[in-house]
């Protein structure tokens, strides 16, 4: 028999599989658009904000479930994961719209090198599909293989930041734009890698410390 | 500090093997509630800690219990003796109908033959002080036990099991038959409690096991499947028997 519980965990799961779809879209589309130069700030801005809606209402319906059911050992990691997992979701589209608008402020920048960008964005697009894969499957072993992905993009993004301030790279409004956006792909692979992490807790009730 | 320890404890009734093996280590001075599903043996398993099962007949047990450290089962033992030092209280409030409820509280300390009226006066001021139910009776202490409402009822049966001065109070159920906010006081009043007894608590509600317990154990089929701080057992059972149970998942 199906626990009343379980129709209300289906629906958060349902939420966060939503989620996943549109976030890893926004952040696809906005990497193509900034090394092809288009502008798509008000489609990914439309996107940013369905993901936050969606998270405002899996926030409700976690805290209703919790209310109505007092869940306990795994339906309450999976109930207290899912708010985590959406926050990262939710980011994802943030720091897509944040990605769109580096365009709009630099104007052209069609002439500077975006190779360590498109390296990094590969590399950063992996990890989403790896985090959204191990929720998914509740794949334990893929949610950690993100951890040491996020370290190589962390460190991507120190050394070419060390490489601005040692003055290698000589164009400014490459590198501060490239600066920007190699950011907000750090700050997203962090979210894919927590989200791995909630995907450890699910199953396992590991707390992975944070880093 | 161990206050009682079940040793490779069983329990028959006519033959039918209810407890199983259980051994456990209930903590002094905290709250340990055992939970399981209907016939598991969680009622039985509480008897045996102050010597009730042996009092049905065809009843058996083999294993020991030590209370600080001595087998309450020795010959040399009183039975009586054990029960004054473990008192229990029972799923239906249960004061007798016929007795005051100030002779409710008496009646055991009569009993175990104390004759002070000025100490056994005391003695039931203070046991209905600590069940936050003197303020409500102290001025109808002479009219029958059975005039009080249901959670009141329960609540000097604890006055009562409390008055002998016991070391251990085992609970059995005793919030099943009272409304929600006769049960809140109640389990606020075994949460005081804990300061000065240890507390052993038989419970279908899962919830109140995780509201008030400290340690949980959780029975099936008569043997002890998990056992642990209750923290742990609601956020992260290691069994997946317990899973099951305690997120309803079970048969």
């Amino acid at each position: 028999m199906v626990r009343l519980l379980d129709l209300g965990i289906e629906k958060l799961n349902n939420m966060i599989l939503d989620m996943a779809e549109l976030s890893t879209k926004a952040v696809t589309t906005a990497i193509q658009a900034y090394t092809e130069g288009k502008d798509v700030r008000k489609e990914i801005f439309e996107w940013s904000e369905k993901l936050r809606f969606i998270q405002d209402e899996v926030s409700e319906l976690a805290v209703e479930l919790i209310a109505r059911y007092q869940p306990v050992a795994s339906d309450l990691r999976f109930i207290k994961s899912s708010m985590e997992i959406t926050y990262g979701l939710s980011r994802f589209g943030r720091y897509a719209y944040d990605i769109t608008t580096v365009l709009s402020m630099f104007g052209d920048l069609s002439k500077c090198d975006h190779s360590t960008i498109i390296k990094m964005a590969d590399k950063v697009k992996v990890m989403i599909c790896k985090s959204i894969e191990a929720f998914i499957k509740r794949d334990v072993e893929l949610a950690r293989t993100l951890s040491n992905m996020d370290d190589e993009v962390d460190n991507m993004y120190k050394e070419y930041v060390k490489r601005i301030i040692e003055n290698k790279e000589s164009n400014l409004r490459c590198s501060v734009s490239a600066t920007l956006i190699l950011r907000y792909l750090e700050r997203i692979a962090d979210h894919a890698n927590s989200i791995g992490d909630k995907v450890i807790y699910i199953i396992t009730g590991e707390s992975v410390p944070r880093k | 500090m161990d206050k009682i320890e079940a040793k490779d404890l069983n329990a028959w009734y006519d033959g039918n093997h209810v407890v199983k093996n259980v051994s456990l280590r209930i903590k002094s001075n905290q709250i340990t509630a055992v939970i399981g599903p209907s016939g598991c043996g969680k009622s039985t398993l509480i008897r045996c800690f102050n010597r009730m099962h042996e009092l049905i007949p065809g009843a058996k047990v083999s294993g020991k219990v030590l209370l600080d450290g001595e087998d309450i089962y020795d010959d040399s033992v009183d039975p009586v003796d054990i029960r004054r030092k473990i008192g229990m209280v029972f799923q239906k409030p249960n004061p007798f109908p016929t007795m005051s409820i100030f002779d409710n509280v008496a009646i055991g300390l009569k009993l175990n033959g104390v004759k002070d009226k000025k100490k056994i006066r005391e003695m039931v001021e203070r046991s209905l002080k600590m069940v936050a139910l003197w303020d409500q009776v102290k001025d109808r202490l002479n009219d029958s036990g059975a005039s009080l409402s249901g959670g009141q009822q329960q609540r000097l049966c604890i006055a009562r099991a409390l008055a002998v001065e016991p070391e251990v109070l085992l609970l059995d159920e005793p919030c099943s038959a009272l409304d929600p906010n006769a049960t809140s006081k109640i389990e606020e009043l075994i949460v005081k409690l804990k300061e000065n007894y240890t507390i052993v608590i038989v419970t279908h509600n899962m919830q109140q096991a995780a509201r008030i317990s400290d340690f949980t154990a959780f029975m099936y089929l008569g043997e002890l499947i998990e056992y642990g701080e209750t923290s742990r057992i609601f956020k992260q059972p290691e069994k997946e028997l317990t899973e099951k149970y305690i997120t309803g998942r079970f048969g």
